[in-house]
């Protein structure tokens, strides 16, 4: 039981980040941004980057998740913006083209090779009778720590306030003096943060490669919709779910169900889990579990 | 007018060409993933072949001519090494190629060169639909039959029972595990399951888990570097590692991982080098300044010394002379890498292998 549950919240931790970050982009800017997958995945390149020119690694991952919140207000002001102007569904296919150019750009440069920051090899902690290594705890508290700051900043200060208000209802915001425009700015360099930040938690505990943001986009697509596209802290729980859905998938023996010793889903196919749980939470809670709650400020 | 002089030009050139003799170079191509995932062992290949041609030629060469071996990269890539086949065949009309590393790109290059009626030598390559590439391909490299009985029989002297077999989900996986299964049910063993992986994943946390849940004797594995560098960690992350691992091919499994994540492991590997070997060991490092990199090297160079044998042998090297010549040299032929003796089909019949143990201070053998 206790190593189920480790996985889960790793699993949990891998997805919320960046499932965060696509509902709260979402929130302000109606369109869901698939070049966000990328975003986790250059995130962790660039923290590689500046790491390999010897800068200690907390430094490393802050100016990565800085440079692509930058690289994301960048792209929303040049291409989604107008893109947006003609649909949601342009701007989708917008992002999901810069998206592969990211890809692109990765495979010329740091070439399709996986990597891995180098810790020194420490034996695994014991929690509960189960090996949890230190990086896969470190990962777990950078995504509390983000998750704590976030809902800090949305439901204590001012511009969170704002976001909020402006998320409800852009018209009345704009008439009580709220400057939308640099709302929506804060909001995509967060959700660039955020995005960036995820994928240094994966990479910390694993490896990164160019896939990353492709291994993502589903379960992170899965979780973002089950929480409800727009509600931050609704994507959380998604997560959960979702990562909930594939450690049973993955970890249970379904053998005695059908009187054999042993029966395991294959890896590969475990992916179908978030598959599943997206098709029926699009078929019965499109607007996502905690629809009332998205509408009250 | 200037077109005129132009065109009398070349023509002149032309023909000055055609006038000066062909090379007097006896040439035989190579083709080794020189880049690539597989990089490393190509390079090791590529040496061993670069010692045999000095060599050769030190010896005065191949039928009183100097040898030249024109090594091609494959870049692992079965569509490249394919090109690279043709063009030594078209271009510079060899009558024997080398080569590959993988399974599955030995396969396509030597039946491309059979059907050309040119030599085809695999030097890397253990997969038993090698055997049938057709009548003019030889391997000096013992195939998997020959090398799962050996691994087989090493693992039940460990006294395990009951194991898990790991791999890659391609060609080579699935012969590795399905003939050490073979094998080893006959000695009476049991193999409660086999998992075979997608390769270049960014984990195996769940592939282990479920592995780990048949509660086996010993974890059997196969890997390429990257994946058996990931593989191997995880393994130790999880705690997996406290079974016992034995790993098919040691040296290609454990290349890219840190000593810490694979000490205590068992394995077996290619012998790199035979009793007739020492010579060729001495070479190696002169030449390099450094040990072996991989278990590979030796059978290029072995590959290309037996070719200039029997080209010796049959004084000409028309492919089906050199062929009969093969036939007649390879019967216990002293390579480098052991002795070679070509069994029916000109694959090797008898390949030496190395019992391998991972300890804290380097690899032992058992």
């Amino acid at each position: 039981m206790i190593p189920i549950i480790i996985d889960i919240v790793l699993r949990t931790g891998d997805i919320a980040l960046a499932a965060v970050a696509l509902s709260a982009g979402y929130s302000l800017v109606k369109f869901p941004n698939i070049a966000l997958m990328q975003y986790a995945t250059v995130g962790p390149f660039l923290a590689y980057l500046f790491a390999s020119w010897g800068a200690p690694l907390v430094a490393a991952a802050l100016a990565a998740c800085i440079a692509v919140g930058l690289i994301a207000v960048l792209l929303n002001i040049t291409v989604f913006d107008r893109l947006l102007k003609s649909g949601s569904a342009i701007a989708m296919i917008g992002s999901l083209a810069a998206g592969m150019l990211f890809t692109a750009a990765l495979l010329v440069t740091a070439g399709p090779d996986s990597r891995h920051f180098d810790f020194p090899v420490e034996a695994p902690l014991n929690v509960f009778g189960s090996p949890v290594t230190g990086p896969q705890l470190l990962a777990v508290a950078i995504s509390l720590a983000a998750f704590v700051l976030l809902a800090a900043l949305l439901f204590l200060t001012d511009i969170g306030r704002c976001m909020r208000a402006t998320a409800t209802n852009p018209d009345l915001a704009r008439a009580t003096g709220i400057d939308a425009r640099l709302v929506v700015r804060v909001i995509i360099f967060l959700s660039g943060v955020l995005a960036a930040l995820g994928g240094i938690g994966i990479a910390v505990k694993g490896e990164l490669n160019i896939l990353m943001g492709q291994d993502l986009m589903l379960p992170v697509f899965a979780a973002a919709i089950l929480g409800g596209l727009g509600n931050p802290m609704g994507a959380i729980f998604g997560a959960l779910v979702i990562a909930t859905a594939e450690t049973l998938a993955a970890t249970l023996n379904f053998g005695p169900l059908i009187g054999k010793a042993f029966l395991f889903i294959p890896a590969n196919y475990i992916t179908a889990a978030s598959f599943l749980i997206l098709v029926l939470a699009l078929l019965f809670r499109p607007h996502g579990l905690f629809v009332n709650e998205v509408k009250r400020v | 007018m200037m077109v005129r002089i132009s065109a009398w030009l070349t023509v002149g050139m032309v023909a000055a060409v055609i006038a000066v003799p062909a090379k007097a170079d006896i040439a035989i191509g190579a083709v080794v993933p020189l880049s690539g995932a597989s990089a490393t062992q190509g390079e090791d290949q590529r040496r061993g072949i670069e010692l045999a041609v000095d060599e050769i030629n030190a010896a005065g060469g191949v039928l009183g001519q100097p040898l030249k071996v024109i090594v091609e990269d494959s870049g692992g890539r079965p569509p490249s090494a394919l090109d690279a086949a043709k063009k030594l065949v078209a271009v510079d009309k060899v009558p024997a190629v080398i080569g590959e590393y993988s399974s599955g790109i030995t396969l396509p290059i030597g039946q491309y060169l059979v059907q050309e009626g040119k030599l085809h030598v695999n030097i890397g390559s253990s997969s038993n639909k090698i055997r049938d590439i057709g009548p003019t391909a030889f391997s000096v490299i013992g195939l998997e039959a020959v090398s799962s009985k050996f691994s087989a029989e090493d693992v039940a002297a460990q006294g395990w029972k009951n194991i898990v077999i790991v791999g890659p989900n391609n060609a080579y996986g699935h012969g590795m595990a399905e003939g050490f299964k073979t094998e080893f049910e006959k000695l009476g063993g049991k193999v409660v399951s086999t998992l075979l992986y997608t390769e270049g994943q960014t984990s195996y946390r769940r592939e282990l888990q479920q592995a780990a849940q048949y509660k086996p004797d010993a974890f059997i594995y196969s890997a390429y570097g990257k994946d058996g560098a990931l593989i191997n960690r995880e393994a130790f992350e999880l705690g997996v590692n406290k079974t016992p691992w034995y790993a098919i091919y040691f040296s290609m499994c454990t290349a890219d991982s840190k000593p810490e994540y694979v000490v205590g492991q068992y394995g077996m590997d290619l012998n790199y080098i035979g009793p007739d070997g020492k010579s060729y060991e001495e070479a190696y490092k002169k030449k390099y300044g450094a040990d072996f990199k991989t278990s590979f090297s030796g059978y290029g160079y072995d590959a290309v010394k037996i070719f200039a044998a029997a080209a010796n042998k049959a004084g000409s090297v028309e492919p089906q002379a050199v062929k009969a010549a093969l036939i007649e040299v390879g019967k216990d032929y002293p390579g480098a890498t052991g002795t070679i003796t070509f069994d029916a089909e000109r694959q090797r019949s008898y390949q030496p292998y190395l019992k391998l143990k991972k300890t804290e201070t380097g690899m032992d053998v058992r």
